[in-house]
């Protein structure tokens, strides 16, 4: 299922994906996308960085497919 | 064997600069002399991590001798960096205005008559900190009450970089054996024999010119233009002889900043060399990693997934840390084919002196985790170690997935090798033990971070009456023998022997832009770009040559070896200095001028073509005091075709060099915030007598991208033999080696722990 990043309007394949390239790109309006949301971009992305899966990726992912559904 | 096709290239041939270098007339930017001439000194930082108060230099100004002191508010202030395109990572102020972040960061500058002088007047400035908390470490600096080092970035994670392609977690399902290992790996001085240096001198007319050891001299004129407020065409830069850069030197570094700032308060030329000791603690060294690598494989050895996580010990600015963060997980899946990769690269600032890019640019650090941990599943599977390595390997043609395309792979060519050498060298001495590598590194960066509107490389030849070609390019030769590789290129294009060529390099007001030494770009992109322009002045000679010939097509005619000469009838013809001399009177005394260039379009996300090599290294190893020698070093190397076979070694030979010493030897530990051994004497660097006997097979084949089917050599070898070394050792004692360098005590405390029972480490 393909995605196009909220803030930059990026194409991507899938929402894990999408969530990677959020997190990866950083810069402010994505990381002010995130506040939005009332998630910390930084502990997301540091349980992605210290904690085994790929759960904050799934997780934002999920809320990016979920919002564009809606 | 077969014959040589070329006429110069694919020789061996000394340096173009050679006599100039060996006769000691060569001219280095230490033995620049002005009129006039002043000297520089920096104060540095004795704190990781501090706020200033005040700077005062009364009392320096009055020592005898000192004719000015600047600070940060002598300066524009503008924090600088690289990445035009990227602003956020431009951070660095070089002369810091309101807090010192490293040990070794410059605070202000003296110019006085004498060195001695000005270093006397360093101790007579007055500089009041606030000391901060600091971290140095960044699995430290990533917990919540970690320090903030630069202003609203949030637990110092300076930059993440990712990259990933199939389906991971099911290529995981789909695998008969996981392994998951963490490594640590240490930083390591570039070690130029040329420490930095600079000689700047600003005149009235607001021209500046800047003698510097470089890389790229383009870059520093573009940023210094930046950072001082001028025009880029009124700065001059000159590096004409660089004794070494190895990635350390196409930042802007303090000596060049200071020395320009210097000269354009005092109107005078103004000298800066780094010692030794600055030259360690205050410039940029190659990134420290944590790795966590995890593998799934079949039970035959045929490679399913891989994910690899890396926090890298970023320092105090970002410099070329965020490339050498994306390129470790770049190489890091090299040079294998994966059905699905992951790979999350995360750089933290720290209070310690920044990490940037060095010989490799992230991959010694990847290849030393890969390669081992290969080993070890190979062990763990009943696996022969070469045949893991030939059933996954890349092969031309393969496509790295939204990555890069692979245009000339000559890897399984190297594995028949090795594995040869390895059968013929028979039994060995007792203690030695045989460990292997393989890898693959770029041949050109595409990486326009900088956001120039130039082409990537470009060159310009010009023929004069009497036949001799003067060849213009940006490429700057910093010892590699790039000068040498090009005017082969050059000849050969021509068709004219080698001593009919006078490179011109390292002169922003004589040569065109390029974006300099790195990322092995000089033998395919300058050297395309020299190819290019070599042979657009050939088609203006050959189409004088075919008027006055009279033939009726203009591919008839040709030159070779400096005869100019019909192809069907090459006794038919005449010498190319005469044809020179009559072309230029047939266009009214017009010299003649070729011009080429080089962009890559199209050629994948990292580099146009990519090299390949395998190396065997034999070490002895000492259980009781854990001492490392090593014995004989063997690399199957594929360059594509070989352009200088003389320079190829010598660049392969201190390739192995410095990876041998990254494996084993170079340790430069950090300790709260310093540089624990900054002098020659306690950083153990490879001696002659510690150098193995070194061997090259070279492998051919052909890279369509490259001048001449040429690609990358002498940077790629940075990259295979720490982890050859640590399998070695693995071969030999069954021990796990998880740090580099490896240090005899790290040998020594883990045959204690295997002794106690506790197994490998």
């Amino acid at each position: 299922m393909s995605l196009k990043c909220p803030v930059c309007g990026k194409l991507k394949k899938d929402p894990v994906d999408c969530a990677r390239h959020m997190f990866g790109t950083g810069d402010k309006p994505h990381k002010a996308w995130f506040e939005a949301q009332g998630l910390s971009y930084i502990d997301l992305l540091l349980s992605q960085a210290t904690e085994p899966g790929n759960k904050a990726y799934i997780e934002v992912g999920g809320l990016i497919a979920k919002a564009q559904q809606g | 064997m077969t014959a040589n096709k070329y006429s110069v290239l694919n020789t061996r041939v000394h340096n173009v600069d050679g006599y100039a270098k060996v006769t000691g007339r060569a001219t280095y930017t230490f033995d620049v002399k002005l009129p006039g001439m002043l000297y520089g000194k920096i104060l540095r930082s004795p704190h990781p991590h501090a706020r200033i108060i005040s700077i005062d230099p009364t009392e320096a100004l009055k020592l005898p001798g000192v004719k000015a002191v600047v600070t940060g508010k002598d300066t524009l202030g503008v924090k600088q960096g690289i990445w035009r395109r990227y602003p956020e990572l431009c951070d660095e102020q070089i002369l810091t205005i309101e807090k010192v972040r490293y040990i070794g960061e410059p605070v202000a500058a003296v110019a006085a008559i004498t060195e001695e002088i000005a270093e006397q007047a360093l101790d007579l400035i007055d500089v009041q900190y606030e000391v901060l908390p600091f971290v140095d470490d960044p699995m430290e600096a990533i917990k919540k009450e970690a320090p903030m080092i630069h202003e609203g970035v949030e637990r110092n994670v300076n930059v993440t970089r990712h990259i990933e392609w199939g389906d991971v977690e099911e290529a995981f399902e789909e695998a008969e054996y996981v392994r998951e290992d963490w490594f640590k790996l240490g930083g390591q001085a570039h070690m130029c024999m040329e420490t930095r240096a600079t000689v700047a001198s600003y005149t009235s007319d607001k021209k500046l010119t800047v003698y510097t050891s470089t890389q790229s001299p383009y870059y520093h004129q573009a940023l210094l233009a930046g950072v001082l407020g001028l025009r880029e065409s009124d700065i001059r830069v000159i590096a004409h002889y660089v004794g070494g850069g190895f990635g350390g030197k196409f930042e802007l570094d303090a000596s060049q900043f200071c020395a320009s700032i210097l000269s354009m308060k005092l109107s005078k030329p103004v000298k800066i060399v780094f010692t030794r000791e600055e030259d360690f603690v205050a410039t940029k060294r190659r990134t420290p990693m944590y790795y966590y690598v995890r593998t799934g494989v079949k039970k035959d050895g045929t490679f399913c997934a891989r994910e690899a996580r890396v926090f890298s010990n970023g320092g105090a600015y970002t410099g070329m840390g965020a490339t050498a963060l994306y390129l470790t997980g770049f190489f890091h899946s090299f040079p294998y084919k994966w059905k699905a990769y992951r790979y999350d690269g995360y750089r933290v600032y720290t209070n310690s002196l920044p990490s940037t890019s060095m010989r490799g640019f992230g991959a010694p650090q990847a290849m030393f985790c890969s390669e081992q941990q290969i080993d070890w599943i190979a062990a763990d599977l009943g696996l022969d170690i070469i045949e893991i390595r030939r059933k996954n390997a890349h092969t031309t043609g393969y496509e790295v997935p939204g990555q890069a395309t692979i245009g000339s792979c000559g890897l399984n060519q190297c594995l028949d090798k090795i594995e040869q050498w390895i059968k013929d060298r028979g039994k060995l001495p007792k203690n030695r033990v045989i460990g292997i590598s393989a890898a693959g590194f770029m041949t050109g960066g595409i990486f326009n971070w900088f956001d120039t509107p130039y082409s990537f490389s470009s060159a310009v030849v010009t023929i004069n009456y009497d036949g001799v070609v003067e060849l213009h390019v940006g490429a700057q030769d910093i010892g590699q023998g790039s000068n040498t590789t090009l005017a082969m290129i050059c000849a050969e294009a021509l068709g004219v022997k080698l001593e009919n060529i006078k490179v011109h390099s390292g002169d922003t007001d004589h040569c065109p832009a390029d974006l300099g030494a790195w990322g092995s770009r000089q033998t395919l992109m300058a050297g395309n770009a020299t190819k290019m322009a070599a042979e657009d002045a050939k088609k203006q000679l050959l189409e004088f040559a075919s008027a006055k010939f009279g033939y009726n097509i203009v591919y008839d005619v040709d030159i070779k070896d400096g005869w100019v000469y019909n192809v069907a009838r090459p006794e038919r013809g005449m010498h190319y200095v005469d044809l020179v001399k009559e072309a230029l009177r047939g266009k009214d005394g017009q010299r003649i001028v070729g011009r080429g260039h080089y962009t890559p379009h199209r050629k994948g996300m990292i580099s146009p073509a990519y090299s390949y090599m395998v190396q065997a290294v034999e070490a002895e190893i000492d259980a009781e005091t854990g001492k490392i020698s090593l014995h004989n070093c063997v690399t199957a190397h594929d360059c594509g075709q070989p352009i200088n076979t003389l320079g190829l070694i010598g660049q392969l030979e201190g390739a192995a060099s410095m990876a041998a010493g990254y494996g084993y030897l170079e340790n430069m530990p950090v300790e709260d915030g310093k540089v624990m051994n900054p002098n020659l004497v306690d950083y153990k660097i490879i001696r002659a007598p510690d150098m193995p006997e070194c061997e090259i097979i070279e492998i051919d084949t052909y890279e369509p991208e490259g001048p001449y089917g040429a690609k990358e050599a002498g940077e790629g070898l940075t990259n295979p033999t720490a982890a050859a070394l640590g399998n070695a050792i693995f071969h030999a004692t069954g021990l796990k080696m998880k740090q580099a360098p490896i240090m005899p005590e790290m040998i020594v405390n883990a045959f204690k722990e295997k002794k106690k029972g506790g197994g490998t480490p």
